[in-house]
């Protein structure tokens, strides 16, 4: 008892899921490969030199640049960029500034982001107005008497100066994230703990804070991409003894588009593939709370 | 609690916001209005307007902040609409499309530049399906332009495809059910029910301005590109932004490192971000309840 006009909208919606599978695969080749080409042209695998090798041509051009071209993959990038003095000590540096950027950030975070979520206090909007203009600020307004104040206190190129300066990168994030984070937590249960008669700060320590340690988790790994991937901060207040992972990708080499040889751009591309692998690696793990993340602590 | 413990739990962020915020602002200010020789007046302003690279950064900034939002805006959509077609790899599909968002923004101004990504493709067409070489001149607005405004975009959209769907996640079912019944179209349930709910929810409205504020003071992409354009610290390039004029003025030694002008026009961007500020907060208290 199939009825015609049945069948043809059944083969219709099949048709259209398999439309909708081509869409979705383009969209993921859109989304990943130029990060795919970037991790090739670091074992310097150049599809453009593979086509005119397949091709039997020998000139390739590049930027508008012509020369011979050659088709000879090689490690040599990443084994240079991955050489004790480069990229090992560029991710010390940015490890040691996001943990004393976050320790600084809890520090100061988790008890306003607890009683933002517990008590109910006038100018609790103002607190939440002045993170936003931490937001909003333009970086230079902030870069340049920070970098002033740091040369006179001898702050300027030290992993405490950067660990304050990020503070305005993550202390935001932390204090409207951890809000949330402690708001989740029912109300039924902060006021069981209060009826034993513990002090406030027992309630805190022993009740409401080991809620929140896996937000206290994601929270962290997130600040660490936010520093891991800043740039303009690092690039003015660092120099060569605490220079970041993105900083160093790019002041190491110093390019301009005119003097782009064939190997520079492959180390370019080696330790950018470098700096980007942490950072998705990190992104993935907390890839469910990056929107809320991102959205100062907005979505659920 | 008492007032007195509220205040002290206050003090460790008001002591940090005093260092980077509260410092930087007044001496920002103090700087902004001082000459050189230490006299107060307001000549650095006077410069800053009269300033046609400054007032030509000013409309790159706009143009590209405004059209690196609405880009990244559409491509999220769509790709929030690809998520929950209900697809078989769904989680595989909506973490590729993640991605973009994690790598940092200098490092999308390398992956974007004129001999990677576009290389490839044209080198494709050419040897393999045998076109005549097309010729891309990197140096034309035409062509770096709206590649910036991409990869900005590119970087970006994943955030707004999550937002999308962590709002359309908390839609009731029983909607999609009934239109489900009444036989519309997948499409057509996106295009009807989603998309209103997206555009009417507050959360997105505000992650819509925040990106908007965040591209305004975008700096990496646009200076990756003023190196790809040959001009690297050169004042003056057609890809500067405001950050990126700043940047250089701040560190160019022939003008004499005037802090005070990049200071006055450091706060001139706060103005306009802050006026952006007002508008978010604006739209928030029109939505509802969305803190």
């Amino acid at each position: 008892m199939t009825s015609p006009p049945e069948t043809r909208t059944r083969r219709s919606r099949r048709g259209e899921r398999t439309l909708m599978y081509v869409i979705a695969v383009l969209a993921a080749f859109y989304s990943f490969w130029p990060i795919l080409i970037m991790a090739l042209e670091g074992y310097n695998i150049d599809l453009g030199a593979f086509f005119a090798v397949l091709a039997g041509k020998s000139s390739c051009s590049i930027g508008g640049l012509t020369f011979a071209c050659s088709f000879h993959p090689t490690p040599a990038f990443y084994l240079q960029a991955l050489g004790v003095d480069a990229y090992p000590r560029l991710v010390a540096n940015t490890l040691m500034i996001s943990g004393l950027s976050v320790a600084i950030g809890f520090g100061a975070g988790i008890p306003v982001a607890y009683a933002l979520s517990r008590i109910e206090i006038r100018g609790k909007d103002f607190v939440s107005y002045m993170l936003l203009a931490v937001r909003t600020v333009s970086q230079f307004v902030v870069l340049i008497p920070l970098y002033i104040a740091y040369t006179l206190l001898g702050l300027f190129n030290t992993i405490p100066g950067m660990a304050i300066a990020e503070q305005l990168l993550v202390l935001p994030v932390i204090v409207w994230m951890m809000r949330g984070f402690f708001s989740d937590i029912p109300r039924d249960i902060y006021d069981a703990a209060s009826v034993f008669g513990k002090s406030e700060w027992q309630v805190f320590r022993r009740v409401m804070l080991p809620m929140v340690i896996p937000g206290i988790v994601l929270v962290t790994l997130f600040s660490v991409v936010l520093i891991w991937n800043d740039f303009l901060i690092a690039d003015t207040l660092t120099s060569n003894a605490t220079r970041t992972v993105d900083v160093g990708v790019w002041e190491g080499l110093s390019i301009t588009s005119l003097s782009i040889t064939a190997s520079t751009w492959n180390s370019l591309n080696a330790a950018g593939t470098l700096a980007y692998v942490p950072a998705i690696a990190l992104m993935l793990a907390i890839r469910r709370y990056l929107a809320r993340g991102f959205s100062l602590g907005m979505t659920e | 609690m008492r007032l007195r413990t509220v205040y002290l739990l206050f003090l460790p962020l008001f002591i940090i916001l005093g260092i980077v915020v509260v410092y930087p602002l007044m001496m920002s200010l103090y700087l902004s209005l001082t000459t050189t020789s230490g006299q107060v007046s307001a000549s650095n302003y006077a410069t800053l307007l009269s300033s046609a690279t400054f007032l030509d950064a000013l409309n790159v900034s706009l143009l590209y902040s405004l059209t690196s939002t609405i880009i990244a805006l559409g491509i999220g959509l769509g790709l929030a609409f690809i998520v929950t077609q209900g697809l078989r790899g769904k989680g595989v599909f909506e973490a590729l499309y993640v991605l973009p968002v994690a790598v940092a923004p200098i490092v999308v101004g390398v992956l974007f530049s004129p001999s990677s990504v576009w290389d490839d493709i044209v080198q494709f067409l050419h040897f393999q399906l045998g076109q005549p070489y097309p010729v891309i001149n990197e140096l034309s607005p035409t062509f770096f332009f709206p590649v910036m405004f991409l990869s900005e975009a590119w970087e970006w959209a994943p955030l707004l495809m999550l937002v999308a769907l962590s709002i359309i996640n908390s839609t009731p079912k029983e909607i999609y059910e009934a239109a489900d019944l009444s036989g519309a179209s997948s499409y057509q349930q996106f295009r009807m029910i989603s998309l209103p709910t997206i555009f009417r929810s507050s959360v997105m409205q505000f992650v819509v301005v925040l990106r908007f504020i965040d591209a305004m003071r975008a700096f990496e992409i646009p200076f990756a590109w003023s190196n790809w354009l040959g001009y690297t610290s050169q004042i003056g390039s057609p890809v500067d932004t405001i950050s990126l004029y700043l940047y250089k003025l701040l560190f160019s030694s022939s003008l004499g490192f005037p802090i005070g002008v990049v200071s006055a026009a450091a706060l001139a961007l706060f103005g306009v971000t802050l006026v952006g500020a007002a508008v978010l907060l604006r739209i928030l208290r029109s939505g509802g309840r969305g803190m």
